[in-house]
């Protein structure tokens, strides 16, 4: 069989599962996770996206504004991973080949460590620039007194009442700074707006000319072509003041303007980068639960390892408060686990000889070792992580809709900006400078840049998500949330989800000349064939009063019936009503005693030995202490139940009461499940199917949402939207609340995200100014959109705090 | 309005009409790549 890895470039997983029967797999795609730098709005991710999408030979991109990554499906053969990352870089912005083998931790890591420099990059160029910007205001005023006798007044509104406030006290402080000629100043700060520009705001300078070239826009191009256009004019204005005074016009610059819309801007993206960096503070926190460090029993000797030395079969030492550092098998000692980190299970869990322990958890009590199993990339902790990472870079659905509106914004907030240039410079009152056209002209370009829209949706998604791994629920993705908050009814398995899914046989009732024990022992041997959930409770049941089991020399089983068999001599037909009918048995003298059992909850067996009925087993599966209370709160989020089980109408009526479930389906076999969560979609409703995620699996996939119930170490968590670490129904509930509470918050963020550019843009434009004479000036339309930005992310970072259902 | 005015009014409708067409029109991908990528 061909190594699926061989083929691969690096860091590169194909697309589906491995051909199990080894046939070559064809063009199957490969999958690449680019980490891309330096995306800042909606409209820089749609553009890579859009580049990667339109490169020959690439099926799909996706990429991810909040974990700052394209997934690339592509065709190997027809363009290699470097060609792909240098189309990334051909747009503006960095990526690099991600390296090879790179675990969930380390890349979360590495992106965590890449975040941070950003953010203190940008912090630093955000106040070197605000500083620059003061100086530039200082030195401004001066210039503005010069040409104030020229006949031009101030053009900004803001320069203007800063003016009136600033200039009287700055003479009598920096006199000299007046006696300083006009010229003189005015190239002292072209000089230091080119400094600036240069080096805290090239990169908006570089990205839009890209964008530019490929016939696309973003917010570097607003911000370029806002802060480009004063730059040039001022420059102007200082190179050949002639030109302007000829005309009348004072040769006024606009310096402090650009300086400080683009320290603005810098501190705007800076508190950005921390804010996205808080919402993925739950990864860091499941990232950070790994030890650097393994004691290791080799050749005899305890040894210290790091964490990559460790190879799976080594048998690893645990002392009580320490913490795992892998996966394993309990091989000797006993002791308490905590796993509430992983599972938000509050008690320790005990273990011993030969149960599973996860890297990451706390050892408690007592000191054990344990076998290695799974390592690195595979193990839960790095599988957890990189699910969660999936889920917080995958988009919802409504967040087409932000694309799609910043796909088309920002020309047509360039033609509006030129509309109200022209709009201003002809009508403009008798009297007001014509540089006014100007200024406003910049402010709509400055107030219009869409960043607040492109991070309403996914700085919510990323919250929720990180809320719900801290509760134990794993959220997988965008999309999983938004159906999840659409769900009106929810269908409980009973096995496992509502009850415990150990169950224990209570009751064994013999007809003679059978005994008791020899019905249990006789459907013991055959049971022991049969991987039903029953089959493990009759074999326990027969173990634990010391019955030796026999050999079945035959085993059919019926799905959803029983089973039929012979042991030694003896013919057996083992299950329900049905099953012993068709086999030619009448149930009838234990039918009122069935009846009585299975009004209490109790799942019924009848047992035929060689034809005739000899008894039958009760079997009864505890109600989980969390059920009823779980099943309460679900209907308080105005939610049917229905509860799905193959059991017997009394047995399932009996349980339904007890935890009150409104609505009961029992006597379904496996393959029906599916059958019924289909008529209930075409009710039309929207299901959502909790199970163990095991058997329940296409059930689970055929619900709107399929929430599988794991204890953490199940991959069954690859084949749900929701999975719910611990075995707590309640966690439910709390999903289906968080879902509701990040898409309400999500729509408030695109409502407040648009609502401000659509009152933002008049009001730069200027309709305000006939009326009440208020006018944007440029400098508070750059504090605005910082503003609005850092509102976005912090109204998302609410989520955090959701409290459980 | 003065000849300055209608000079403006001119490269207005000029610069408008060049940004839409740089950016939707002469941005599109012509329509047979598209179906050959898309199939």
């Amino acid at each position: 069989m061909r190594d699926a890895t061989e083929a691969r470039p690096h860091g590169a997983v194909p697309g589906a599962r491995p051909d199990a029967a080894g046939a070559p797999a064809p063009a199957e795609p490969t999958r690449l996770t680019i980490p891309v730098s330096g995306m800042t709005c909606a409209a820089c991710q749609a553009r890579v996206q859009r580049v990667l999408q339109r490169t020959p030979g690439v099926q799909d991109a996706v990429v991810s504004l909040m974990t700052n990554t394209a997934t690339v499906h592509f065709d190997g053969a027809a363009i290699a991973p470097r060609e792909l990352v240098a189309r990334i870089r051909a747009t503006g912005y960095g990526a690099e080949l991600p390296r090879e083998e790179v675990g969930a931790l380390e890349a979360q890591q590495a992106l965590d460590d890449a975040r941070e420099r950003e953010f203190r990059e940008l912090r630093t160029k955000a106040l070197v620039t605000l500083v620059a910007g003061a100086i530039a205001m200082v030195v401004s005023m001066p210039l503005m007194e010069a040409h104030a006798h020229l006949g031009a007044g101030v053009i900004d509104p803001f320069m203007r009442w800063t003016t009136a406030w600033i200039s009287p006290a700055l003479r009598p402080v920096a006199p000299w700074l007046y006696g300083v000629p006009a010229p003189v100043l005015s190239y002292g700060l072209l000089l230091l707006t080119g400094g600036i520009m240069l080096w805290a705001g090239r990169h908006f300078y570089v990205r839009a000319w890209r964008a530019f070239r490929h016939h696309a826009a973003d917010m570097s191009t607003l911000i370029a072509v806002g802060t480009g256009a004063a730059f040039v004019y001022s420059a102007v204005a200082t190179l050949a003041p002639g030109s302007f005074l000829s005309r009348g016009v004072a040769p006024d610059v606009y310096y402090e303007a650009v300086i400080i819309i683009l320290g603005f801007i810098l501190l705007g993206n800076a508190f950005e980068a921390r804010a996205k960096g808080r919402t993925s503070a739950a990864l860091r926190k499941l990232v950070d639960l790994q030890p650097a460090t393994a004691l290791v029993l080799r050749d005899g000797r305890e040894q210290d390892l790091p964490l990559d030395a460790v190879a799976a079969g080594d048998l690893v030492l645990v002392r009580p408060g320490e913490r795992l550092p892998v996966d394993g098998e309990v091989e000797s000692g006993e002791s308490a686990v905590d796993e509430s980190m992983l599972t938000g299970e509050p008690f320790p869990v005990a273990k011993a000889a030969g149960a599973r322990v996860i890297g990451g958890t706390i050892n408690r009590t007592g000191a054990f070792r344990y076998r290695a199993t799974t390592l690195g990339a595979k193990s839960v902790l790095a599988q957890i992580v990189r699910l969660m990472r999936d889920a917080q870079g995958s988009r919802a659905p409504i967040q087409n809709l932000a694309d799609r509106v910043s796909a088309v914004f920002v020309p047509v907030v360039l033609s509006l900006a030129i509309a109200t240039f022209v709009v201003w410079y002809v009508f403009t009152p008798e009297g007001t400078p014509p540089l006014r056209a100007f200024a406003a002209s910049v402010a709509v370009l400055i107030i219009a840049c869409p960043c607040a829209m492109g991070l309403a949706v996914p700085t919510a998604v990323m919250v929720a998500t990180g809320r719900g791994a801290e509760l134990g629920i794993l959220l997988k993705g965008g999309e999983a949330l938004e159906r999840s908050a659409g769900i009106d009814t929810v269908v409980l398995d009973k096995t496992g989800t509502i009850t415990e899914g150990r169950p224990a046989v209570s009751d064994v009732e013999a007809l003679p000349p059978f005994t008791g024990d020899e019905v249990l022992a006789l459907v013991a041997s055959l049971e022991q064939s049969s991987e039903h959930p029953l089959a493990g409770a009759i074999v326990g049941a027969a173990r634990e009063r010391g019955l030796a089991a026999g050999l079945a020399t035959s085993f059919r089983s019926q799905p959803g019936k029983g089973i039929l068999g012979s042991v030694g001599q003896r013919a057996l037909v083992v299950g329900n009503d049905a099953l012993l009918r068709d086999s030619g048995v009448d149930v009838e003298p234990l039918a009122a005693r069935a009846a009585a059992l299975a009004a209490r909850a109790r799942t019924v067996v009848f047992v035929a030995i060689d034809g005739r009925l000899a008894g039958l087993l009760a079997v009864s599966d505890p109600v989980k202490a969390t059920s009823r209370d779980a099943i309460a709160r679900l209907h308080e989020l105005g939610l049917s139940v229905v509860m799905l089980t193959g059991d017997v109408e009394s047995s399932a009526q009996a349980i339904a009461r007890e935890v009150g479930v409104d609505r009961v389906v029992a006597g379904v076999l496996p393959a029906g499940k599916v059958d019924e969560i289909r008529r209930l979609q075409r009710e039309g409703r929207v299901v959502a199917m909790v199970g163990d995620g095991i058997n329940d699996a296409p059930a689970l996939a055929q619900a709107d949402v399929g929430v599988a119930m794991g204890t953490g170490t199940d991959i069954a968590i690859e084949a749900s939207d929701v999975t719910l670490l611990r075995g707590d129904l309640r966690r439910a509930a709390h999903a289906i609340l968080l879902a509701r509470r990040t898409m309400r918050l999500t729509r408030q963020n695109l409502f407040w995200a648009l609502i401000y550019n659509v009152l933002g843009i008049p009001i730069a434009a200027g309709v305000l100014y006939p009326a009440f004479g208020v006018l944007l000036s440029p400098i508070l339309a750059s504090a605005a959109m910082a503003f609005s930005s850092v509102s976005v992310v912090t109204n998302s970072l609410r989520l955090a705090r959701t409290r459980p259902a | 309005m003065n000849t300055d005015d209608v000079l403006v009014i001119l490269a207005g409708i000029v610069a408008v009409a060049a940004v839409n067409w740089w950016f939707f029109l002469a941005g599109r991908e012509p329509k047979a790549k598209r179906d050959a990528r898309r199939n």
